[in-house]
């Protein structure tokens, strides 16, 4: 399989007034494949939409990154300038499905307009293939084409989804970022829109998915990243993450409990400030077993950062 | 530093230096601005005066730092007449409502329906010439603007959630007004009597420049544009050039300082992290 | 009990988005309220919280019915009601210090004598330190500030909760903390709860019973036990039109 999307080491730091730093992303590194879907999930302020907005070029100026994030094409995005990220890689090489499509369409202009300003721009379609491109455009986000004249306002939440949807799939980019793309949606418009960015995944792009929604991320995950306080500390098989054996560090087992469907019972305790973090394990002040190991920073080892992690049983009694 | 930094620093140093002036010069300098001098009159910038002198022989810098401390009591006044008057009108019409607000904005209507220089003429001839009056004319035509525009921010802020939980929490129509309206919209309020300060300083020179404003003894930069236009005429171009100097540079100053404290209210990005 | 009787309400008479719903909640009951966004439930909701005046229809709360919406209801009928809502940014005033924000409605009803004592009570239990207490609400995550604004709910001691999808912006963890936050304060104070929302695992796990609303349509089906979760008539977004009232038991 082709790699898309490779991050290597990634870190990002936020300079604040009096010369403190919040360490938003600490050391990330994954593969992303073609065909493939990586789902990123984490609570809110564990710095995974920072992620993304460094893999795009949309940091503030205060942010400072090290580490790599090369496409699949060889450009190095952190590196990059804006003039290559606005002309070849945003659209392009890398699509994004908004986090809220009803504030990413311009509320003005019907859908229609917004396809073919999108598409003329992209790939340069003038007249009768304008037309034709763009309700092709909008066919392969499951648009429906009686819809294209419609204004934003005029449609349902599911709608707009799609039509931002279409608008990321315009230029065929190789890979697909999508920002929170359920947040707000109620169960049922989770599961189409999980559904559709998994065709779309399965057509030959890799997705890159963030999200705190764990059901959205078992429906549609090749494999599950596990955000802590700017680190992923566990990268999982979603078959494996979601099924009887489950995951290892033991935050991921906590949010997973944490789920009405299983324990409902919460990860005690709140994750540290990012400005502020521990010197050892971020996680050891909220976890039930810490141990002398955690004073240090464990390292991302064979799928997870963690001093202890859990070991499925079967593994277990073939130690023993 | 960005071109927006160095913008304004220039405003607030010129704003620094002009309020020094109209502070300072009069109790420092020891000359008297209404000094009629008719054998030094019409006398171009020079040594002894910097300014030169106007068809009467007073010295221009003198007069103009005095004009400008007219116009600069007379602006900031108005404007903070104007503002509290607006704000107060604006708040109790938006979070009201019913016929409050109807009557509030039917009157708005009605001064906002009277051509403004008009409106503030017809104010000032109700007085005898003074200061007091040009307030009150200034004020008088430009609180409309700003009860509209509280009022339209308070009638978008009552439908908030957080709005909600103060009345289901209890809180007092009058609580929710004062504590939870008033205080959001003041930042907007106060930029809005920043930005009225140089209109206000206009509508004063406006007025002088018709001879409506102030007594014509008294050193206001209307009033100094208006009687050297008879040298202006003349070719004496420097009793007309630097009281107008005097009017646009304050406004200007003004207006960066108006337009920083706006960029401060808006902030573009507020990511979870760069709080 | 908290009665809804034939609830009409909306923001255009001539097309309410709630059209003759009846709901009652027993005393100390959950009934979860499950539904598509956008179909009224947080209309209704409002309603119930006497915060919106419905077209027709009338709130029985306790054998009293409401007499007013909004400021014109009597102080002690409006907060008798605690409201937590969906977005806690848009539902907490950005002055506020989290420690004021929570105290707020003891402040507001003359009882700013209790805030010290309260707010120190509930702040441990919704897992707020000192230190989170003194920041204002841009300082602090989405999941922090809804712990303060379901605090502020609980400040007064209501009789009724009013959750309009109360975890929608959350985390599973945050989500099971604040619920069981909840659930602590009806056990000990017997308060009964509506909870809105459009997750039905969470609701039917958290609530007595849930009652659903189908799109566009006069609610409800009416649903009792674990998972009844029949699907409902497939059709395109928003282009249903033809009434379905179906009842599940």
């Amino acid at each position: 399989m082709t790699t898309v999307l490779s991050v290597r080491e990634l870190s990002v730091r936020f300079r604040m007034p009096g010369g403190r730093h919040v360490a938003a992303v600490g050391d990330v590194s994954f593969e992303l494949a073609a065909g493939e879907c990586l789902v990123l999930v984490g609570e809110s302020g564990c710095g995974k939409s920072v992620l993304a907005s460094a893999l795009l070029g949309l940091l503030p100026g205060n942010a400072e990154t090290s580490g790599e994030a090369r496409l699949g094409d060889g450009l190095e995005l952190l590196s990059a300038d804006e003039r290559t990220l606005a002309r070849t890689v945003r659209g392009r090489r890398i699509g994004l499905v908004p986090q809220s499509p009803a504030a990413h369409l311009t509320p003005v202009r019907t859908v229609r307009a917004q396809l073919a300003e999108t598409v003329r721009e992209l790939t340069g379609a003038r007249g009768a293939a304008l037309a034709e491109a763009v309700e092709a455009a909008a066919a392969r986000a499951a648009f429906p084409a009686g819809h294209l004249d419609r204004y934003p306002h005029q449609l349902s939440g599911g709608l707009a989804q799609r039509a931002a949807t279409a608008l990321a799939l315009v230029g065929d980019a190789p890979l697909l970022l999508a920002d929170e793309p359920t947040t707000g949606l109620d169960r049922e418009l989770v599961d189409r829109t999980a559904d559709e960015l998994r065709r779309h995944a399965d057509a030959g792009h890799a997705l890159l998915m963030i999200t705190h929604d764990l059901a959205a991320a078992e429906r549609i995950a090749d494999r599950v990243a596990v955000m802590y306080a700017g680190r992923v500390v566990e990268i999982a098989d979603a078959a494996v993450f979601f099924g009887a054996a489950g995951p290892r560090h033991p935050y991921a087992r906590g949010l997973l409990d944490a789920l009405p469907e299983r324990a409902f019972a919460p990860v005690p305790g709140m994750p540290p400030e990012l400005g502020a973090l521990p010197a050892g394990c971020a996680f050891a002040a909220r976890c039930a077993t810490p141990k002398e190991a955690c004073e240090a920073v464990p390292a991302l080892v064979d799928g997870v950062a963690c001093h202890h992690p859990h070991r499925p049983l079967a593994e277990e009694a073939s130690r023993a | 530093m960005g071109s927006r930094t160095r913008a304004l620093r220039v405003s607030a140093g010129v704003m620094a230096a002009v309020v020094l002036a109209v502070l300072v010069v009069p109790l420092a300098v020891p000359l008297d601005e209404q000094a009629v001098d008719l054998g030094a009159k019409l006398l171009p910038p020079g040594a002894a005066h910097p300014f030169g002198t106007d068809e009467v022989g007073r010295d221009l810098l003198l007069r103009c730092v005095y004009g400008l401390r007219v116009s600069l009591l007379v602006g900031v006044v108005a404007a903070l007449v104007a503002t509290v008057v607006g704000t107060a009108a604006g708040a109790l019409a938006g979070a009201f409502g019913g016929w409050p607000d109807r009557l509030l904005m039917r009157l708005v209507d009605l001064f906002s329906a009277v051509p403004h220089l008009l409106l503030g003429i017809f104010v000032v001839a109700l007085f005898r010439p003074g200061i007091w009056p040009v307030v009150a004319s200034v004020a008088v035509t430009h609180w409309l603007s700003t009860a509209r525009v509280v009022r339209a921010e308070v009638l978008s802020l009552r439908s908030r959630p957080y709005i909600d939980a103060a009345v289901s929490g209890g809180a007092s129509r009058w609580r929710v007004t004062v504590r939870h309206l008033l205080p959001a919209v003041l930042p907007q309020a106060g930029l809005a009597a920043v930005l009225m300060v140089p209109h206000a300083i206009w509508h004063e020179s406006a007025l002088s420049f018709l001879g409506l404003g102030l007594p014509t003894h008294r050193a206001s930069l209307g009033n100094m544009v208006n009687s050297a236009r008879g040298s202006l005429l003349a070719g004496d171009w420097w009793p007309t050039l630097f009281p107008g100097l005097f009017i646009i540079v304050p406004t200007l100053a003004l207006a960066g300082l108006a337009g920083a404290w706006r960029a401060r209210l808006n902030p573009r990005h507020r990511s979870e992290l760069t709080l | 009990m908290l009665e809804l009787r034939g609830i009409t309400a909306g923001y255009d008479p001539r097309d309410p988005v709630v059209r003759d719903v009846s709901l009652t909640i027993g005393d100390g009951e959950a009934v979860g309220l499950l539904g598509p966004s956008g179909c009224g439930k947080s209309t209704l909701a409002r309603v119930a919280a006497l915060l919106h005046r419905p077209d027709a229809g009338s709130v029985v709360i306790d054998g009293e019915p409401a007499r007013g919406w909004r400021h014109r209801a009597p102080r002690e009928q409006r907060t008798a009601f605690g409201v937590v809502f969906q977005q806690p940014r848009q539902s907490a005033d950005p002055r506020l210090r989290l420690r004021d924000l929570i105290a707020e409605p003891l402040r507001a009803t003359g009882r700013r004598a209790e805030a010290d004592t309260r707010v120190g009570e509930l702040a441990p239990v919704v897992g707020l330190s000192a230190e989170l207490l003194a920041r204002r609400p841009h300082e602090v995550s989405d999941g922090q500030l809804q712990r303060a604004c379901v605090a502020r709910a609980l400040v007064a001691r209501p009789r009724w909760l009013i959750c309009d999808e109360m975890t929608a912006m959350l985390d599973a963890s945050t989500t099971a903390a604040l619920v069981g936050v909840v659930e602590a304060y009806r056990r000990e104070s017997g308060a009964g709860l509506l909870a809105v929302g459009h997750d039905a695992v969470l609701l039917e796990r958290w609530c007595d019973r849930t009652v659903r609303w189908e799109p566009l349509t006069r609610p409800f089906t009416v649903s009792r036990g674990l998972r009844p979760r029949t699907p409902g008539p497939q059709t395109p977004d928003g282009l249903n039109t033809v009434p379905v009232i179906r009842v599940t038991q």
